[in-house]
């Protein structure tokens, strides 16, 4: 009897775990992408953006050769990404599939997603992107990907707290800093922002924006900079805030994130032009209606900033039509009806040019103070250049956010983003990459 | 000539029966050995098999990856892995805390309900067992609402009462989390325990308490050692249930950046396999803690039968 409920157990156990890593199985050769003038056929669409149902139906509506279909999946914070790459390394994943920029070099080192050259019209499409947006999508002289939205990072604030603490909107992080403390002064609960623990993705565009470079290549190795000069720059000012209780650390989107917004307990939030649907949702119910204004994120003196999420759509190695797939990424990423279906639906800022006045007069933004496109024009054309995503964010993307765990207890930015460099450097050797340090 | 028709007939009748009693058998198994191959046996030999081999990539990594045969090196970087051992460490403090509280909980839980009176005995059999009735994901989601600095009324209230506590820092979630097991389990184990209590012999109890016996007494000297086996298989299932540990800190982690994403091993797996992509690993880690259930497993089943003869 015991021993046949020890055997139970333990194969219930192994069974449990194991089949946790034995879902994979190997990789189906995808077809030698051909150029096609005029595909057919069904394809499908993976995303979790907002929507895009909508975009889907709007393309078949379009025109009859190619029918999408369409199924919503997680966001990357709830698994989606482990869903798409598990889904397409056991050769049933979608055609289409939406990835963020940091995963994007994962995806394609991993050759889940297949090169877009000789699939879509270069002159058409990637060809009229900037340099700051076609540099995250191209990789080794192929392009990966079409860029959706390119999404500067900004500071949101309370105008009515500002005022109340007699300040003036912050122009660089020195000012941030003054202004958090006669917020202080005047209402000694409250926070001028939150920090993330779960969104390193804010902090690579602190440090991007500081001129850090976290990854790079060097002939034919990598170099990881996690904890480079810049980023300790950064790392040190927000320990002082966060010492200095101008900053709270929390869980973005978690209640007590959302609360704290609801009642005036943390008055701004370090986001992008997509915080803009996040923040009404959260606050529209506590009265806060044109109090809410985008601002450009201080700087440390001259002009500059970060891209904060951003998504792309990409062909993946499981789809059976590229030829098709591609011809809907381009519609989605190029076309005004693309943009004109999603609706009222968030605030986007998209990379290809001429889409966003369309996005724009879609979006009902009358629930924010200021002009907020103006200011996401302005904070878009001051990117700092030079910025690459590594080839396994989520290595570093994990490490930071659980050494951030310990910021709670006695823990410093400073030794979170040393942990995330040794992580990083050692995860990317045991893969066999080449690493400098 | 009687005789001999009499066994001839018994012994085909014998070796006919043993006939079909084997067919039987055999339709009756076949069903469960076939799943149990494609759902038990054949994961544990693909795992064990991709856990000695590793993708290996060259340069930049931008190209196709090769399978290597690796040996036992996915099980030294899962060992050498500071969070994977940090992880085991956790889980043993976990058991340590775990284990004692939900199960000395269940025990005394089931010496009360059988001291009661009959008629509150089901009324109360209820309220114990109603927290199991709820969903594992569930529990943790409520639970975490109540450990939420700001709105877990819980937390006012403690405030109110001048304690600060926050149940969710990097030193109070484990136990936030041990509290969150002891409230799903004890309820299913009282009645574990409870149905051995029955089968208890009445006659015993009656002749202890002839010779003077109180209550109390009667429970720590009688009832207990009577459902000493029980309680063997309750740690077994409770160890086992504990290695497994994966759905209430991950609920929680949503809430919390102290519950990191390898927490505990089997979130470390997890984290292998989805999140750095990196089956092998994965696989590795997974038998280890397989290992690491069967190693437990069997200690307590010695324990628990030498304690039996004894």
């Amino acid at each position: 009897m015991k021993r046949r409920h020890l055997f139970a157990g333990v194969a219930g156990l192994a069974a449990s775990t194991l089949l946790l890593a034995a879902c994979g199985t190997g990789p189906t050769p995808a077809a030698a992408p051909t150029p096609t003038e005029d595909p057919s056929g069904s394809i499908t669409f993976w995303s979790s953006l907002a929507g895009m149902d909508k975009v889907a139906e709007a393309f078949n509506a379009s025109q009859d050769k190619i029918k999408v279909s369409f199924e919503t999946i997680p966001n990357g914070a709830n698994g989606g990404y482990a869903k798409l790459s598990t889904a397409i390394t056991a050769g049933n994943g979608p055609d289409v599939a939406t990835i963020e920029y940091p995963q994007l070099p994962q995806f394609v080192s991993n050759s889940q997603v297949i090169p877009l050259d000789g699939l879509i019209n270069k002159a058409e499409t990637v060809d009229k992107l900037t340099d700051e947006t076609k540099a995250l999508v191209q990789f080794g002289e192929k392009t990966y990907a079409l860029p959706y939205d390119a999404a500067p990072m900004l500071m949101w604030y309370r105008q009515d707290m500002l005022a109340k603490a007699g300040v003036e909107v912050p122009t660089t992080w020195d000012e941030f800093e003054q202004a958090g403390k006669k917020l202080k002064a005047v209402a000694p609960d409250s926070y001028l922002a939150s920090f993330n623990p779960n969104e390193v993705a804010a902090s690579a565009g602190l440090a991007w924006q500081a001129g850090a470079k976290w990854f790079g290549t060097e002939g034919d190795s990598w170099k990881v900079g996690v904890n480079d000069e810049a980023t300790q720059k950064v790392a040190t000012y927000w320990q002082k805030l966060i010492d200095q209780k101008i900053v709270k650390v929390t869980q973005a989107y978690s209640d007590e994130w959302s609360l704290d917004l609801a009642n005036s307990t943390v008055v701004g939030v370090l986001g992008a032009n997509w915080s803009a649907t996040g923040i009404q949702k959260r606050t529209e119910a506590s009265g806060q209606k044109g109090q809410w204004i985008a601002a450009e994120m201080p700087t440390w003196g001259n002009e500059s900033g970060a891209f904060y999420g951003g998504s792309s759509f990409n062909v993946t190695k499981s789809s059976k039509n590229p030829a098709a797939a591609a011809k809907f990424v381009e519609f989605l990423t190029t076309n005004q009806d693309a943009i004109k279906a999603r609706g009222n639906t968030g605030s986007a800022f998209l990379a290809f040019p001429g889409l966003t006045p369309v996005a724009q007069k879609a979006y009902d933004a009358s629930y924010f103070g200021n002009d907020i496109y103006e200011v996401f024009t302005k904070a878009y054309g001051t990117i700092t250049p030079g910025w690459q995503w590594g080839p396994n964010w989520d290595i570093t993307n994990t490490a930071l956010k659980d050494a951030y765990g310990k910021l709670t207890t006695g823990g410093t930015i400073h030794d979170a983003v040393d942990t995330a460099q040794d992580a990083t450097v050692a995860g990317l050797k045991q893969a066999g990459l080449a690493v400098k340090e | 000539m009687a005789t001999q028709a009499l066994t001839t007939t018994v012994r085909r009748r014998g070796r006919a029966l043993a006939g079909t009693g084997g067919r039987t058998a055999a339709l009756f198994l076949v069903p469960f050995f076939a799943v149990f191959a494609i759902a038990m046996i054949a994961p544990v030999i693909y795992s064990l098999v991709l856990s000695f081999h590793s993708q290996q990539k060259s340069g930049l990594g931008f190209g196709e990856a090769k399978t290597v045969f690796v040996g036992l090196e996915n099980y030294v970087q899962v060992f050498q892995s500071e969070t994977f051992v940090e992880g085991i460490a956790r889980l043993g403090l976990y058991c340590l805390i775990y284990i004692p509280c939900m199960v000395g909980g269940a025990v005394a839980f089931a010496l009360l309900l059988d001291a009661t009176v009959a008629k509150a005995r089901k009324l109360f059999q209820l309220l114990v067992f109603l927290p199991h009735a709820v969903p594992g994901v569930i529990a943790a989601l409520i639970w975490a609402y109540l450990y939420t600095p700001g709105i877990s009324p819980l937390v006012q209230a403690l405030q109110g009462g001048g304690i600060q506590i926050n149940f969710l820092d990097s030193h109070m979630v484990l136990p936030s989390i041990v509290n969150i097991g002891v409230w799903e389990w004890t309820g299913y184990n009282v009645i574990i325990l409870f149905t051995a209590l029955q089968a208890v012999p009445r006659e015993i109890l009656e002749a202890a308490r002839v010779d003077g016996a109180g209550e109390i007494r009667a429970a720590v000297s009688i009832k207990f050692p009577l459902i000493l086996p029980a309680l063997s298989v309750i740690m077994l299932f409770t160890i086992i249930g504990t290695l497994q540990l994966f759905t209430e800190p991950s609920i929680i982690s949503k809430a919390t950046a102290s519950v990191t994403s390898t927490w505990v091993p089997n979130l470390w797996a997890y984290d292998a396999a989805f999140i750095r992509h990196n089956l092998n690993q994965a696989a590795a880690a997974s038998i280890i803690i397989a290992g690491l259930a069967a190693v437990l497993s069997l200690a307590v089943t010695r324990l628990s039968s030498r304690m039996n003869k004894s």
